[in-house]
């Protein structure tokens, strides 16, 4: 998993992964199809024989290559704990209205990512705390 | 006759010792002011070459991040065994930047770009850079399509590499197909070699042998075709900042060994001025007591 400022994993031998992907959903075991998909702002958990680790990352590609290697290119990703739950509650009210307010097209697109972003977050929190 | 002798030598004498004195004071001052020059030089080019080192350390961490990230990004492309369109439209990007100092950087980006714009003179260009723009808008002004600077003071963030890269996807003016990235990759901290990376269209990429495996949404093709861009434009601009920033401090440490040498001759000039002026006083002392 490649960040453009940090490799967070690199080579690891893992039996699952699930990704949050625009078309939904998915868990990529060992031999999965190739495939390529787009992650959405959300969880990824990776599941090793070592235990499992949940990051949730901002947004980017998953590929799956025919040599049962998955790549990840992403542009953030942090481990759960390391996310203020306050930070994101406040930053989603700000994102959202900015997102009532915005007056062109392109701020309004904007203000709507990052309303998704930090609707994610929380989620992925309060699954984390259930 | 002798007494005659002895006083025409001492008028004689002094006059010669005078204007040798007056050439020799003035050649002194000369050499004591280039030495305190030279000498001020030199700290500046040491203090830059610390400076230096210190980024290219950074610099370095960053590239190696940057370039596995990279090649992450790629790897499916190179699996996809894709080879390039008959009649592919390229465009030529060149990441240079906007500061000097660091030896043949930028003369060797734009001699690599001028040589594949020799060949292919329509190709669009886009430079990253003001030292790469000067430089190529001297032979081929026409075909610079977009000029980027404020890159390269410091490490270029990824925030940067995609603004970069959706300017020019997102300008319908500039079509192209395939876009050859030309940056300085970091060989050693002593040596940098310049080349590039070709990054292929999605439209490529799905005709290729080995993509058929790969299942995949229409959807994101279009994204996946931004991304793999943006992903490849940060890997050229961050090598390329690290080859930089480790040629600027060779370039330094040149300068500053250069200096010294300087100093050193230099100073032996003075110090045989000096001694020479202090031995033709001595002798017109000497002459002088001696005649009386």
């Amino acid at each position: 998993m490649a960040l453009p400022h940090e490799i967070v994993l690199k080579n690891k031998e893992v039996n699952q992964v699930d990704l949050s992907a625009v078309s939904g959903d998915l868990g990529i075991l060992a031999d999965h199809v190739p495939t390529i998909e787009q992650l959405k702002p959300g969880v990824i958990d990776i599941m090793a024989d070592t235990g499992a680790e949940k990051y949730f990352v901002s947004g980017g590609f998953a590929i799956m290559n025919p040599n049962s290697v998955l790549n990840i290119n992403a542009i953030e990703a942090f481990k759960l704990e390391d996310i203020d739950a306050q930070a994101v509650a406040s930053n989603l009210e700000e994102s959202q209205r900015l997102a009532s307010n915005a007056k062109d097209e392109i701020t309004k697109e904007a203000a709507a990512i990052e309303v998704e972003l930090y609707e994610a977050l929380q989620t992925a929190l309060s699954a984390k705390s259930k | 006759m002798f007494a005659r002798s002895a006083i025409t030598t001492r008028t004689a004498v002094p006059a010669l010792n005078a204007v040798g004195q007056t050439r020799n004071m003035a050649t002194l001052k000369e050499i004591q002011n280039r030495l305190k020059s030279v000498t001020n030089i030199s700290k500046i080019t040491a203090s830059m070459k610390m400076i230096a080192s210190t980024k290219t350390t950074r610099a370095q961490r960053a590239m190696n991040v940057a370039r596995q990230y990279g090649q992450v990004s790629n790897d499916f492309v190179k699996q996809s065994e894709v080879k390039k369109a008959e009649n592919a439209k390229e465009i030529l990007i060149t990441a240079s930047s906007d500061k000097g100092l660091c030896g043949g950087i930028h003369s060797s980006l734009s001699r690599y770009s001028r040589r594949y714009l020799n060949e292919h003179p329509d190709t669009p260009l886009v430079v990253i850079g003001d030292k790469g723009k000067v430089q190529l808008q001297r032979v081929y002004p026409q075909n610079i399509a977009y000029s980027f600077n404020q890159i390269g003071s410091t490490i270029p963030t990824f925030d940067e590499s995609s603004g970069i890269s959706s300017v020019i996807l997102s300008d319908k003016a500039i079509e192209f197909d395939n876009a050859k990235l030309v940056y300085n990759q970091f060989v050693s901290a002593i040596a940098f070699e310049t080349s590039e990376i070709e990054n292929f269209p999605i439209s490529q990429i799905v005709e290729a042998p080995n993509f058929k495996a790969y299942e995949v949404q229409e959807e994101v093709l279009e994204n996946l075709n931004e991304f793999l861009f943006a992903n490849t434009m940060h890997w050229a601009l961050v090598e390329g900042h690290a080859a930089e920033m480790a040629a600027k401090r060779t370039a330094m440490e040149n300068a500053t060994k250069n200096a010294g040498d300087m100093i050193q001759r230099l100073t032996l000039q003075y110090n045989r001025g000096r001694q020479t002026v202090i031995t033709n006083e001595l002798i017109e002392i000497i002459t002088g007591a001696s005649a009386l």
